[in-house]
């Protein structure tokens, strides 16, 4: 198929004018003739709101500002790219590892300077037509319709030649773990693998084996890997998540100071790193992933005030009160307005003005605390939450930390990561007794509630399971595992007894509820699934 | 990782981020040349025509320093996936077409359309262009590139009707990497280079190899490429 690219609208981004005017003269050669262009990530996003684009062709060096892969981030983030569009990042690196460190947001295609036209032709025609076929199926993984892209991936697989196969199996394997489908997955990626040793595949199996809850076979895979492929960042992840899930911290941590060392630009890493670091306590390590994180989130639509915060309090953690309220100072100055930003600002000012013995600047803050907290009410992340009631311990209003502490053991009982933060904050403070308790009996009322209406569950008696689900949620509005089960159960009841709008509207209302709370996909995937190819529409809306 | 003294300095890191530098400038220098030549309507002139040419050979050194660079620091792996060998010749190609016209040399390609093999698409493309700008120095009129299957190997085949490889480069034995680094200039740059991806594409039974001779079907010299 020839790409005719008369017809095609194209936007340059590119920070250098000699370089911008060598990719026009090239693509007008070619037969372009609808040309944008950009000389940084700023005016880039500001085009792409105005028009939709065909090809995206972007450098990943922008100068001061957003780099090539942030300027993507964001416009997938804020879907100004087509399905069908086309992104390609440029730049002088030979190989795409040494450019791109992230997992998330890949490019469609990367392009080696310096390339002539017929290179770039080449590529332009390579990545449309794989587009054409391959965007049908991720604009319905984005909508989560499972049901569909699966029937639309097995359909492109059955008609494919051996140029797209590879990337189809690919896409069929993640589809199959995303809805829990283990076995198919581990046929496709065994069935690669037995013509040949490729890291994807193997780095799926890595992947089946932690969901699976083989977690050491999942250490052995990842491992394996990174001998093999120094540079296979997701390795490194995986193997991260592998080890905590584990709760073997410090080899966590490890792992992704390994990671950063070899590629230290990527923004998720770095937090992830950070937050571990947090964990064991190694204050150099934190420090230096923070600092990181700020540095890397300047220009990032991910950036957030718990960047910030989280250096801020290092910083306090290492009694150096003076660069704890510089870094607060410029996490206000990032986010104007920000009630979450004041908000965090104010917890740590509390501490750090009781460490410098300021008692009047302590109070303000406290009081600060106070009415913020007021005027955000819930809408406050759990992280945050926990320090308000640090701060609140801190100055004696043991009541109201108490209350919050409550709060957020009972809807939070089955995150464990997060309980253990609860954990260390008490500890540090000495307060564990009172949440240890309440954590024990909020661990056994919920086991009590489960065993309870998956009984019912079982003896096919739906409305009453349903309904002991229902005055369990409402003192934990956000568990996960209650609300995976109430899922589960008006899926089921749609079998059971046939579809009406209300069951339907039911059913599609606690699957979203389960997603928001963050039941992972491998868990709800199926569920999705099953319940799309029950209604065999699109969910009604809501 | 290479590692250095706190108080002595990493000379190789210091060269290869200079190296770095020096292809983003020769980048530019390249662009202006052809801008320059596009406005004087002389990019068909023999002295642009040789700029074109020096300034791409000496774009493919510095890339396979950089790379050799990474290898040799642990910073480097090959990102394996299946691909049609026609595609591969074909970016070949087009790697290479402006100066394949300008030196008026004929390129033909002969692939099997069902041909796919396992290898790092960029590495051999960069590799097989590095290799196929060296044969046109030495070609007279033609060059051909082929694809096929030899046992366990996929072979990338390029022969030219040129004068052939000299004696000296025909006696080193060039499954053997070390060996080449005793070739001199671009030339054993290039062979050093190609050996050392070919010899990274490696399963647990064999790896890749290179092997150089004057069996050309059209007389001259004729470089292959073994890709387990």
């Amino acid at each position: 198929m020839k790409l005719n690219l008369s017809s095609k609208t194209i936007l340059i981004i590119e920070d250098y004018s000699v370089m911008r005017k060598s990719m026009k003269d090239m693509l007008y050669t070619l037969g372009a003739q609808y040309l944008f262009e950009a000389e940084n990530g700023h005016a880039a996003i500001a085009a792409m709101k105005k028009q939709k684009f065909d090809f995206i062709l972007c450098d990943y060096n922008l100068g001061e500002g957003k780099n090539g892969q942030q300027v993507l981030e964001e416009a997938r983030h804020k879907k100004l790219i087509a399905y069908s569009a086309v992104f390609i990042i440029v730049s002088a690196h030979q190989s795409a590892i040494d450019v791109l460190c992230t997992i998330e947001n890949k490019p469609d295609e990367y392009l080696a300077k310096p390339f002539n036209a017929q290179q770039l032709s080449r590529r332009l025609e390579k990545s449309y037509s794989r587009k054409q076929q391959f965007s049908i199926i991720e604009k319905e993984i984005d909508k989560e319709n499972y049901a569909r892209a699966i029937f639309l991936c097995d359909e492109a697989l059955s008609k494919s030649n051996q140029a797209t196969h590879s990337n189809l199996l690919k896409l069929r394997a993640e589809l199959a773990i995303n809805t829990g489908d283990y076995d198919k997955a581990t046929s496709i990626y065994q069935q690669v693998l037995d013509r040949r040793e490729l890291a994807w595949a193997r780095l799926g199996m890595g992947i089946i084996a932690f969901f699976k809850n083989d977690l050491e076979q999942a250490i052995t895979l990842f491992n394996g890997l990174i001998e093999q492929n120094p540079l296979f960042m997701e390795a490194y992840d995986w193997l991260a998540k592998s080890y905590q899930a584990l709760e073997k911290i410090t080899d966590a941590e490890a792992t992704l100071n390994r990671a950063v060392e070899i590629s230290p630009h990527s923004f998720f890493r770095q937090k992830k790193l950070a937050s571990i670091a947090d964990i064991t306590g190694n204050i150099d390590v934190a420090e230096q992933a923070y600092k990181a994180v700020t540095d890397l989130g300047k220009y990032s639509i991910h950036k957030s005030p718990s960047d910030y915060s989280g250096l801020a309090k290092v910083f306090s953690r290492k009694k150096d009160n003076q660069q704890a309220l510089k870094t607060l100072d410029s996490m206000k100055q990032h986010f104007l307005n920000n009630q979450e930003a004041d908000l965090r600002a104010a917890t740590i000012e509390a501490e750090v003005y009781q460490n410098m013995g300021d008692k009047k600047l302590a109070k303000q803050a406290f009081d600060k605390i106070h009415s913020l907290n007021r005027e955000l009410k819930n809408r406050a992340p759990n992280d945050l939450k926990l320090d308000i009631a640090k701060a609140l311990y801190l100055n004696d209003d043991s009541e109201s930390a108490d209350q919050i502490i409550a709060d957020l053991i009972q809807n939070n009982i089955d995150d464990n990561a997060f309980i253990d933060d609860i954990r260390r904050m008490q500890t540090a403070i000495g307060q564990d007794n009172y949440s240890e308790v309440l954590i024990q009996q909020t661990k056994q009322k919920l086991i009590a509630i489960n065993n309870q209406g998956v009984a019912l569950y079982q003896q096919g008696q739906l409305k009453e399971a349903f309904a002991v689900f229902e005055i369990a949620i409402e003192k934990m509005p956000s568990n996960k595992t209650i609300l995976l089960n109430m899922a589960k159960i008006t899926v089921h009841d749609l079998k059971a007894s046939g579809i009406t709008q209300e069951n339907l509207l039911l059913a599609h209302r606690y699957i979203n509820r389960a997603k928001q709370a963050g039941v992972p996909s491998d868990k709800l995937g199926n569920l999705q699934l099953e319940f799309e190819n029950l209604t065999n529409t699109p969910p009604p809306l809501v | 990782m290479t590692s250095s003294d706190n108080n002595s300095v990493n000379f190789p890191a210091i060269l290869a981020s200079s190296v770095h530098d020096i292809k983003n400038s020769l980048a530019t220098v390249r662009e202006l040349i052809m801008q320059i030549a596009a406005k004087q309507q002389s990019s068909k002139s023999p002295d642009f025509m040789q700029l074109e040419f020096e300034t791409n050979r000496m774009n493919n050194s510095l890339i396979q320093l950089l790379e050799l660079y990474k290898i040799d620091s642990d910073k480097f792996n090959l990102d394996i996936d299946e691909y049609s060998a026609c595609e591969i010749l074909q970016e070949v190609k087009a790697q290479q077409i402006p100066l394949l016209q300008l030196n008026k040399i004929s390129l033909t390609i002969d692939c099997d359309d069902e041909l796919f093999c396992f290898c790092d698409y960029n590495h051999i493309c960069n590799a097989l262009g590095s290799i196929l700008n060296n044969a046109q120095r030495y070609t007279h009129t033609k060059v051909q590139l082929s694809a096929y299957k030899e046992q366990a190997y996929s072979v990338f085949c390029m022969e030219d009707d040129g004068t052939g490889y000299p004696e000296h480069l025909l006696a080193i034995n060039t499954t053997d990497t070390l060996s080449i680094n005793t070739i001199s200039g671009s030339t054993g740059l290039g062979l050093h280079f190609v050996a050392t991806i070919a010899a990274l594409h490696a399963t647990k039974e064999t790896k890749g190899f290179i092997k150089i001779d004057n069996e050309s079907s059209l007389g001259g010299a004729r470089f292959r490429l073994f890709l387990p």
